[in-house]
């Protein structure tokens, strides 16, 4: 069988040649457009005058569009309808699209689009967390707000309470290939729109909303993406949007591109946040219950924020029961980029404010965090015991931690290596190590229940060659790949018959951003089905033909088996076609077992959890803040790997960007609300020397006990989190400088480590 | 138009007429003209022999004008001017390194430029040519501010200049990340050594004001100082000269606490031994 | 104003008349020569997805003149494997996984090539982390990356070795 197996991507022989193509190395008619947008220059004001002579009479430009020269809808939000595409007179971020230049070149486009003589009438911005809270500015009436039992009683009653504030900062995603879209006008007013986008059908959506025509109008393919990452699940609408609409009106095709700067300036980024939290615990360091401010600054725009604020309450728990929880989030507004999905989708703030929460028990009571950790876990699975409920009402089922927690300790030689660290702290007093343990439990599912579905289409040729296709889009994580690999491995024939082929909206309609970790999950049971019905078919033809039970047929090794009779794949399959047996199914899928009413915050949102736990340990200079990372181990929960190799990778990746999230990668906005850190020279992505250079990574091999594809697990998101124990390890060896709890926030950029160790060693 | 002159006479004659822009490794130039208007003419230095190369001859290393990071790096040069050599091996990356030049870096004049530093603790020289002939400048008086310098219209930079001599060198760089950074704070230092104590110290400092410092009232405190004085030494030092500020890569205080620690790491590197490889 | 020049791009002779002095060799390759394989990342010489090598070097194209290249010999992705045969450093990559997305590889690739050839890294891990740190990948393949170079550095020397024997 195919599944389970360590293949590569399956474009890797087009990516080392250089010839897998993105969306600007499409070949384009020589009459192509380049459009680009004029940028706002300030983060809150009206515009009192537009003057755009001097782009108009720029060289090369063709069309100049403003929000009143777009025919249909002006909307590019993927949630509440707002979010103009061009500023309908106010302006809501410096950077947001003011109007719309099409040229010959991209560079001609570029060039005019800076052009623009704006008049604004200039309001005072709100632009931090502070500023939102303080001024009331916020999506939705008042703070959502989950409970289980009483927390605040339970905090009065306990033995020991603690109180802190966590601040984090936010990511910008910098996949590589920066956003980017084309559209060919096609008879009858139809157009083709080439995304480089994770949600297809959202684009289709929107395109066909702006051009004033049903969806069946709009055709969207996207082949691959050079990394998305979450940051194309809706920022990529507005270049879809304008290339549309421009192509249509002019009769021309278009295509946009944003420079990186541009992209890191319009794109929404992950949510920063705030985190407060009061916990009440016992000597043992059993919480008894918790109160969880949560305090996300969402941009100007509804975009996707919801969801992601509702994920960060979701694993404000993380791995650990809480008997009184009470979790409230504020949805802040502001004038800044409109955060958006990123890797995780709001888990990671969550989490990290429950870990944060273990940490500084673990340092009140002078106990190990490991220890804290487990004695406040959720109960093994099949254990009998009166709650092992979340916050929200799902029960937690298949808790694994316990047994990945004790193996991981073993493989890493946690214990020793903590006395070790211990020593070398009591030796040394100007480069101090620190080492942490973080567990990961991740819910996997869309938390809008009606996302979990998907859809595939398969075709079998009389040659006995596969072709398939499904809803889920490339992005580097080998979700083709997998697919693929599940296809083989239904009919019984070698990868080298499978062909995938650009996902489509004309093929498979109504799909689900591959996103929330799904995309194996769903979209390989919908080409499971697909492949099932196609084989189920040509089992019956080939048992009737043989006087044989259909259910004895068998696909193997690239040959059918029928009674005595054995045939190659190829020739089962020109036998079907001229036994005139239909070789095309479409596959759907939906997710079962799930519920959930948001308002009351109670159901059960996921069908199963992801597992992870991390080990890593760190040296810090205390007299400069610099800092490396020295070893990292890991063990994670795949299920049942599809693809052992492709899922190591994505969790190394994962851990590397998480790392990266809390320590290297800081966003600076100035007074006026712009984004300084707009570059790769001023934000800083891990580099290849800065993976840890001690890094093992180990797949936890059981099944998922819920019935997933080959009984795997989703991988995308979950390993993201790891990172979490690069910034607590760096914490510990700030703890290792003094006394007091260090409180370090994120991103622990070299800077903020000094202050830390300042504070705490008090010099 | 791009010109491509072959000689040094023939790269003046072409700098007589105003608004040409001079282009070496370019690795600074494109980004700053790609917006703006295309210039009437550019001047490639990169084929004019007499830039390119590093010679000693009178007791002074000349380092044309065009030789790139990568040169730099990979030439043999004695101890002294280890610090130099580490720095280039900062200069953004290896990419940049091979087309970047140590004119260019200086030219540029960024704060933040990294070969600044380590040139000015080896006292070096700009050597310039011109309308009027060749002169020569300490590199401390060319740099003038933040993307100022001393040359004037027609000229060009055709060689650094640096006394040679015994002692080691090093540098250092603090930045958000191992390679690829630029930097928050670099310091670079050459000391002589005898009989266990430094005999002669330069120290300079960058990123911390407009321009890049020596650190003089340091240098005349370390003469005679063994390795266990430094730390101390380094701490208490004057840094009045320096005037770090806050900007997106880091705060005043930061920039300006880090200082006395880098430098003293710095110095005790260049007493230990070369490190080059 | 208009300026030609004459150089070799993967072995062919180009001859190309440039109406901007500030074309880049990146813009060259992509708009001009249908070379699509090197990546525009950054368009700033920060990330590394356009490098290419010119006269035997590596450097970031998009960084590069190409009217400054006349005569100058330039290898691209497009231009390492031998037909059908991959390069020893594409195989390795292929071989140890070195990429996700893909889309920083061709400059991964070229920039290894670059290394390999400048000799100073050998297969020592820490030499090769820092002698790629110009090529982000954003995917963190970085442990792929850095194998397939240990490997690919192996290989050729071994082969060079075979062929001076």
């Amino acid at each position: 069988m195919s599944v389970a197996r360590p293949l590569p991507h399956d474009a890797a022989p087009l990516h080392v040649s250089g010839k897998a193509r993105y969306v600007d190395d499409q070949p384009m008619p020589a009459d192509t457009l380049h459009l680009a947008f004029g940028l706002s220059t300030i983060a809150k004001g009206r515009i009192t005058a537009m003057d755009l002579a001097r782009v108009r009479a720029a060289p090369g430009v063709v069309a100049v569009l403003t929000a009143d020269d777009l025919p249909f809808a002006n909307d590019v939000s993927p949630s509440a309808h707002d979010e103009p595409l061009l500023s309908d007179g106010t302006v809501h971020y410096l950077g947001q699209a003011l109007f719309l230049v099409a040229a010959t070149s991209h560079l001609a486009a570029r060039k005019a689009a800076r052009l623009g003589d704006i008049t604004y009438e200039e309001e005072t911005p709100i632009l931090t967390i502070d500023q939102a809270m303080e001024a009331g500015s916020r999506f939705e009436d008042g703070p959502v707000i989950w409970s289980k039992g009483d927390a605040p009683a339970a905090i009065a009653k306990a033995a020991r309470t603690l109180s802190g504030v966590l601040e984090m900062g936010g990511q910008e995603h910098f996949y590589l290939e920066g956003q980017a879209a084309l559209a060919l006008p096609a008879e009858n007013g139809d157009v083709t729109v080439i995304s480089s986008t994770q949600h297809p059908t959202e684009i289709q959506h929107k395109v066909a909303e702006a051009i004033g025509k049903p969806m069946h109008a709009v055709r969207v393919e996207s082949r691959r993406m050079g990394g998305g990452f979450g940051g194309k699940e809706s920022q990529g609408n507005a270049l879809a949007v304008s290339c549309a609409v421009v192509a249509l009106a002019t009769g021309r095709p278009c295509k946009m591109r944003y420079d990186r700067d541009d992209d890191m300036t319009i794109t929404g980024k992950r949510h920063d946040a705030r985190i407060d939290y009061t916990v009440g615990f016992d000597d043992d360091g059993r919480i008894q219950g918790i109160e969880f401010v949560q305090m996300i600054r969402c941009g100007w725009s509804m975009d996707l924020s919801l969801p992601v604020a509702d994920r960060a309450m979701l694993h404000a728990d993380n791995a650990y029961l809480l008997p009184n929880a009470r979790i409230e989030s504020h949805r802040l507004k502001t004038n800044t980029q409109s955060a958006t999905a990123y890797r995780g989708f709001g888990g990671p703030q969550g989490m990290i404010g429950m870990e944060r929460v273990m940490d500084h028990i673990a340092h009140a009571l002078q106990m190990d965090p490991v220890e804290v950790r487990k004695r406040n876990y959720y109960a093994p699975a099949d254990t009998a015991v009166p709650d092992r409920t979340t916050p929200y009402g799902q029960e937690v089922e298949d808790f694994i931690l316990h047994e990945m927690t004790d193996a991981l300790l073993e493989t890493s030689d946690y214990s020793a290596r903590k006395q070790a660290v211990a020593e070398w702290n009591a030796q040394n007093r100007f480069v101090k190590k620190g080492i942490a343990f973080a567990p990961v439990k991740f819910g996997i599912s869309f938390t809008l229940t009606h996302l979990n579905q998907a859809g595939a289409l398969v075709h079998v040729y009389q040659d006995g060659s596969v072709q398939l296709n499904h809803g889920g889009t490339e992005m580097g994580q080998g979700l083709n790949q997998k697919v693929a690999q599940v296809a083989a491995s239904r009919f019984g024939i070698a990868m080298d018959h499978v062909r995938i082929t650009a996902t489509d909206t004309g093929k498979v309609p109504n799909t689900s951003a591959t996103a929330a970790s799904s995309g194996s999950d769903l979209n390989g049971m919908a080409v499971k089905v697909a492949c099932d019905t196609i084989r189920d078919r040509m089992a019956g033809y080939l048992a009737e033909t043989h006087q044989a039970d259909p259910a004895t047929v068998v696909f193997a090794d690239d040959t059918v088996t029928v009674g005595a009779a054995t045939y190659s794949f190829a020739e089962a399959a020109a036998l079907c076609y001229h036994g005139r047996v239909p070789l095309s199914s479409t596959g759907f899928y939906k997710t079962p077992k799930i519920e959930w009413d948001r308002v009351k915050g109670q159901g059960r949102p996921f069908y199963y959890f992801a597992y992870g736990a991390a080990v890593t340990e760190v040296a810090v200079d205390v007299l400069t803040g610099e800092n490396r990372i020295l070893r990292t181990d890991i063990l994670h929960d795949a299920g049942t790997s599809l693809n052992p190799a492709l899922d190591i990778g994505q969790v190394e990746g994962a851990y590397v960007q998480g790392a990266g999230w809390l320590t290297t990668e800081e966003l600076v906005w100035d007074a006026r609300g712009a984004l300084r850190t707009h570059a790769p020279s001023t934000y800083k992505i891990p580099a290849c020397s800065d993976r840890p250079p001690v890094f093992n990574v180990a797949l936890w091999d059981a099944p998922n006990r819920e019935d997933t594809i080959y009984r795997s697990k989703a991988v995308g998101e979950p390993p993201f989190m790891l990172g979490i124990s690069a910034f607590l390890a760096l914490g510990d060896a700030v703890a290792s400088c003094g006394t007091d709890y260090p409180s370090l926030d994120a991103p622990a950029t070299a800077e903020r480590i000094w202050h830390a160790v300042r504070r705490v060693a008090d010099v | 138009m791009l010109y491509r002159p072959e000689s040094l006479d023939a790269a003046l004659a072409l700098m007589a007429e105003p608004g040409a822009v001079l282009l070496a490794g370019g690795t600074d130039v494109y980004p700053a003209l790609r917006d703006g208007m295309p210039p009437d003419r550019m001047i490639d230095l990169t084929r004019v022999a007499d830039l390119r190369g590093i010679a000693l001859a009178d007791g002074t290393w000349r380092i044309g004008g065009a030789t790139t990071w990568t040169d730099i790096v990979k030439a043999e040069l004695p101890p002294r001017l280890a610090g130099l050599q580490l720095a280039g091996r900062e200069v953004g990356s290896i990419q940049i390194q091979n087309a970047g030049t140590v004119a260019g870096n200086i030219c540029n004049a960024s704060p933040a430029a990294d070969g600044v530093p380590a040139l000015m603790a080896l006292d070096a020289a700009v050597e310039i040519a011109g309308p009027e002939g060749l002169r020569t400048l300490p590199l401390h008086t060319f740099l003038k501010g933040p993307r100022q310098t001393d040359l004037q219209p027609g000229e060009i930079v055709t060689a650094l200049l640096i006394p040679d001599g015994p002692g080691r060198g090093a540098f250092l760089k603090l930045g958000a990340r191992k390679y690829l950074v630029i930097s928050i704070a670099m310091i670079s230092a050459v000391v002589e050594i005898g009989a266990g104590k430094i005999t002669n110290a330069a120290v300079a400092v960058g990123a911390c004001s407009p321009v890049a410092r020596r650190l003089t009232a340091l240098e005349a405190q370390l003469t005679g100082a063994t390795a266990a004085d430094i730390p101390a030494l380094c701490a208490k030092a004057d840094l009045s000269d320096l005037s770090p500020i806050t900007d997106v890569r880091a705060s005043a205080d930061y920039r300006g606490e880090a200082v006395p620690t880098l430098v003293a790491r710095t110095v005790l590197t260049a007493m230990e031994a070369p490190h080059v490889a | 104003m208009s300026l030609s020049i004459s150089l070799s791009i993967n072995g062919a002779a180009r001859d190309i008349v440039l109406d901007d002095v500030r074309v880049t060799l990146l813009d060259l390759l992509r708009e001009r020569l249908a070379l699509p394989g090197t990546k525009k990342g950054c368009d700033r010489g920060q990330c590394g997805a356009c490098t290419v090598l010119v006269n035997g070097q590596r450097v970031n194209s998009c960084l590069t003149l190409a009217a400054t290249l006349d005569g100058a010999t330039v290898t691209t992705i497009e231009g390492l494997a031998q037909g059908d045969r991959l390069h020893p450093v594409q195989q390795a990559f292929l071989e140890h996984d070195g990429f996700q997305c893909g889309y920083c590889t061709p400059g991964q690739i070229m920039s290894a090539v670059g290394l390999i050839a400048e000799g100073h890294a050998g297969d020592d891990a820490d030499r090769i982390r820092e002698g790629m740190s110009g090529n982000l990948c954003r995917c963190s393949a970085y442990r792929g990356i850095t194998e397939a170079v240990q490997d690919a550095t192996r290989r050729m020397t071994a082969q060079a070795a075979e062929d001076a024997a």
